[in-house]
């Protein structure tokens, strides 16, 4: 089959090959499903206005087709479903990352500007001083349509006087026919339609942009559907100056754009900002920042040490525990082995806790047990080897599962061989064991390197970084980049992704050259054998 | 045909695969625009019975991936403590109006609410502590709530204080949550009014009972705890913001170096030398050293009288003593509120709902059945206060207390005065240059996000 030229396969299909009716059968029910399913993904889409996920899904589903109805690109028909998880969970991820880390994306700059000017303003709504609180019936003139009719708002004062406001304004509601609750809440009143509790809620939006002029500036708007107050907002947004003046205060402060944020000239800033481009700025802050360059060299430095030793120790003690239990004349190895898995069967993060308690230096196991008054959690040292064991402990069953795996294919013939020439046990570990299993492990030791270089959980869940040296808490004993990533962005006042973002595309760029150089040095491993 | 039978298997992953690509590419814009098609299921799952026995249905728990709305006239998110309780009272307001009412469940409430109403699929009301209030604000995702001032003067006014931020209202509230000095009765029957009196107390108990080995049980930790850290502070007038004219803390004015601070370090200080306090003592171990009868007196929140009564520990609450050459220490208030979201898509019954609904000692008091905290509307409080001494003794313990600051710079303070006060504590640093350190660290921290 695999010789035949890939032009003739569908001669060959079409005339003397049968396909058997339930694989058609199932093709058609997998591609309508696909269908089905597209058309329901594309209605929520709609539903959501997400227009860039219609086209995305859209085109998906004609490469779907493509591929699948048509008896074309057999290839294609293997590689599709890679492709589409690689795209989606690989490239889109880092698109984004390195998308967001041109902008100043984080708290505080989440919203587009004109979001953000909308909401200052909003939020500058204050009742005016000495206004009284009107009872409030929401309304429509009677005939009109309570969804979509004018709004009328039925008022009623605190001396019982009734008013009726509308967008022109307000006036007062003659009393007759009208009737009210004990609190003063109008429920009838000749001439209008009063809204109930759902209907009134219906028009939510309208009531946003709704109010009753009563000045230049205030306005009587409701609040929920039984009270209404005389509000104003005392910010004022100039479109064409970009600038917000604050009315609440004389003289007059006005806030221009900077950073973001509205600031005023003496440095104030208005709470909500918005989501602007950057540039190059956050890289440019990495590569500047004294502190940040400080500290850099030196969390560098222990993050590769971190990775290296662990993935060393791990190696080292997972794979001298394999050889020990893949000796054929040790009995009862299914036990053992099961009994060396169980650290590994545990979830990561209750371990982690669990050890952090073992370490405590009063009450801790460790110290308990081994007569010691080492402040495990809080010296600098021994912070870095109660990190250590703990990951040891966490990662040589999975070294231990490779290594069996590895030595058990090892063919017993050259060991054999080696034997007759007389090779030693020793021997025959270093030149011929060793490098056989490395070839099988080597790239599995460059993921675990990969892994541990990241491994921003453990540190967190251990020691949060810490212990923190004379007085400076955004450079911890144990950092690792992405821990220290994560304070860098998250410790400031405002959390920003963005910053993070740019932190998190030096660690791939850090971690992708490391990871090639291995990758090269294990496909030297390879052309040796 | 072998190739065929693949190319089918193929499919089957193809068309599962859909959906993947698709959750994926909503996301380009928001969190989790369009990933709704694989969460309806899991939305079903209900989490907790309801107490009441009427139509009421249970809270539903809110997907974390798609925290999408239910399809009701009024949408509650709260934590599953409060749900159920909620319900119930939600239903009563939903049948006085006509209307229906949903009360979900949202585990990482900030974080979800945050997502959530970013991309309009967020709830019209949600329930959270006060000290999220200025990210929230910056965030632009709650909107103001127009109190009139005679509802407000029915809570106590560190409550109302509390929901405020830049001087409008964004909450109401109906909870106060502090610390207070929890002691073992059986090892110190009396509570004490001074710290010397806690030692004495303490050293007493422990020559009685070789098993006490902590005096005082105060989380602490290798990185510190600034929560913790701020009552002692506060017995000398010191604190983390100086207080600006209208009230509210000022985020330019740091004042961890005060000289009142600095003799709340130096008392940290002397305790750590003493051995009274330690960081070997943190939140991962406080709570089990009290309950497993290794210290007299707890410094501790509401949060752990479950685990405390559980353990069969007789226990009395007092405000937290006085420090020597000081006042008796403060702790910060938190304060349990009712947002209203941004973009409540039925803000008005939203707005009726927080503003007439949660204001009643009715529902103060149903509140407090699920939280056990006492109620903010005073009206509320002095009922409970009356048949529970518990509730008194939280309350008298927090009678003087401030709100912890709800604006956003008090995230810049956390971690570095949390690790001063451990440093101080271990001896590491002097309380003056340590605290030095730490204000330098603040200002320099909150400079860097604006």
């Amino acid at each position: 089959m695999a010789a035949v030229p890939q032009t003739l396969e569908p001669v060959k299909l079409g005339s003397g090959y049968n396909t058997p009716w339930w694989a058609s059968a199932l093709k058609w029910g997998l591609i309508a499903a696909a269908l089905a399913l597209a058309a329901y993904v594309v209605q929520r889409l709609v539903a959501n206005g997400s227009w860039l996920g219609v086209v995305i899904t859209a085109f998906i589903l004609l490469c779907i087709l493509a591929v699948y109805a048509t008896r074309r690109a057999i290839p294609m028909k293997y590689l599709l479903p890679g492709l589409i998880l690689l795209v989606s969970l690989q490239i889109w991820p880092i698109v984004y990352t390195v998308a967001t880390a041109f902008t100043n994306y984080g708290q505080g700059h989440t919203l587009s500007k004109q979001e953000a000017i909308d909401i200052n303003v909003a939020n500058s709504v204050k009742e005016v001083e000495g206004s009284e609180r009107f009872k409030l019936s929401i309304a429509v003139p009677e005939g009109g349509d309570v969804a979509t009719a004018d709004l009328a708002f039925l008022l009623t004062k605190p001396d019982g006087s009734t008013y009726v406001g509308t967008k022109k304004g307000l006036e007062p509601l003659p009393a007759d026919g009208v009737e009210k609750t004990d609190t003063g809440k109008i429920t009838k009143a000749p001439g209008y339609t009063i809204l109930n509790a759902r209907e009134a809620n219906k028009r939510s939006a309208d009531l946003k942009a709704f109010a009753v002029p009563v000045s230049d500036t205030a306005g009587i708007k409701s609040v929920g559907i039984s009270a209404a107050f005389q509000g104003a907002p005392t910010l004022k947004y100039d479109a064409a100056a970009d600038t917000m003046t604050d009315t609440s205060v004389t003289p007059n402060v006005v806030y221009s754009p900077k950073n973001a944020y509205f600031t005023a000239p003496d440095g104030k800033t208005l709470a909500t900002g918005w989501k602007e481009n950057v540039g190059t700025k956050n890289f440019k802050t990495l590569l500047t920042n004294e502190t940040i360059r400080a500290g850099f060299l030196k969390i560098f430095l222990w993050n590769v040490a971190f990775a290296a030793i662990s993935v060393l120790s791990t190696f080292l003690l997972g794979m001298l525990l394999a050889l020990l239990f893949n000796d054929p004349k040790l009995k009862g190895k299914g036990f053992y082995r099961s009994l060396l898995i169980l650290p590994y069967a545990i979830p990561g993060f209750v371990t982690a806790l669990v050890w952090a308690s073992m370490f405590n230096q009063e009450f801790g196991l460790v110290n308990t047990l081994t007569h010691l008054n080492v402040d495990w959690l809080g010296n600098a040292w021994a912070a870095k080897a109660a990190i250590l064991i703990t990951n040891l402990w966490l990662g040589f069953p999975y070294m231990f599962l490779v290594c069996t795996g590895a030595l058990q294919s090892i063919p017993s013939d050259v060991k054999e061989a080696a034997k007759i020439d007389g090779a030693g046990p020793f021997r025959t570990l270093r030149s011929i064991t060793m490098p056989l299993l490395l070839v099988a492990v080597g790239p599995l030791l460059i993921a675990s390197f990969a892994f541990n270089f990241n491994n921003f959980s453990l540190i967190y869940l251990l020691t949060q970084g810490g212990p923190f040296q004379s007085g400076d808490t955004s450079i911890g004993s144990t950092d690792l980049l992405i821990t220290y990533a994560f304070r860098l962005a998250f410790s400031g006042a405002s959390p920003n992704i963005g910053l993070a973002s740019a932190v998190c595309i030096f660690i791939f760029f850090i971690v992708a050259l490391m990871s090639y150089s291995g990758f090269r040095r294990t496909a030297q491993l390879e052309e040796v054998n | 045909m072998h190739k065929r039978a693949l190319g089918a298997a193929a499919l089957t992953s193809a068309a599962a695969l859909v959906l993947a690509g698709c959750g994926s590419s909503g996301s380009t814009t928001s969190s989790s625009a369009s990933a709704g098609n694989t969460a309806s299921a899991s939305e079903s799952a209900s989490a907790s019975e309801s107490a009441s026995a009427s139509e009421t249905a249970a809270p539903e728990e809110v997907d974390a991936k798609d925290p999408s709305r239910a399809d009701a006239d009024l949408v509650i998110w709260a934590d599953a403590n409060r749900a159920p309780i909620l319900t119930t009272y939600a239903q009563q307001f939903a049948d006085e109006n006509g209307v229906t009412v949903a009360v979900q469940i949202a585990a990482e409430t900030r974080k979800q609410f945050g997502d959530a109403t970013k991309v309009g699929k967020g709830p019209d009301i949600v329930v959270g502590a006060h000290d999220w209030l200025g990210e929230l604000v910056q965030n632009g995702t709650v909107a103001p709530i127009q109190l009139d001032d005679a509802t407000a003067a029915k809570f106590a006014p560190a409550a109302v204080a509390a929901s405020k931020f830049d001087g409008q209202n964004y909450g109401v509230p109906f909870s106060v949550e502090n610390i207070a000095l929890v002691r073992n009765t059986d090892m110190a029957p009396d509570a004490p009014a001074t710290m010397d009196d806690l030692l004495k107390a303490a050293k007493a108990a422990k020559a009685k009972d070789p098993k006490i080995s902590v005096l005082l049980d105060q989380p602490v930790g290798k990185t510190g705890n600034a929560y913790y850290t701020y009552p002692w502070l506060s017995a000398f007038g010191g604190g983390i913001f100086a207080l600006k004219d209208n009230g509210d803390y000022d985020a330019d004015k740091v004042i961890v170096n005060s000289p009142e601070a600095i003799k709340g370090a130096e008392q940290l200080a002397k305790m750590g030398k003493d051995k009274v306090l330690s960081t070997n003592v943190g939140d991962d171990n406080s709570e089990g050293i009290f309950t497993g009868g290794k210290a007299p007196f707890f410094i501790t929140g509401p949060w752990s009288i479950p685990n405390i009564k559980k353990a069969g520990i007789n226990y009395g609450i007092s405000p937290l003593p006085s420090l020597t050459g000081g006042d008796a220490m403060q702790p910060f208030l938190g304060i349990q509120l009712f947002y209203v979201s941004s973009k409540a898509k039925n803000a008005t019954l939203a707005q009726e709902f927080v503003t007439n609904y949660v204001p009643t000692k009715e529902f103060q008091l149903a509140m407090f059945e699920a939280g056990g905290r006492p109620p903010a509307l005073t009206e509320a409080y002095e009922e409970v206060a009356a048949a529970d001494p518990d509730v008194k003794a939280w309350y008298e313990a927090g009678k003087d207390g401030k709100p912890m600051p709800n604006i956003p710079a008090m995230n810049s303070v956390w971690g570095p005065l949390g690790q001063a006060a451990a440093d101080v504590i271990a001896g590491k640093a002097e309380p003056k240059a340590r605290f030095d350190a730490a204000q330098k660290e603040i200002v320099a921290n909150i400079k860097k996000a604006s």
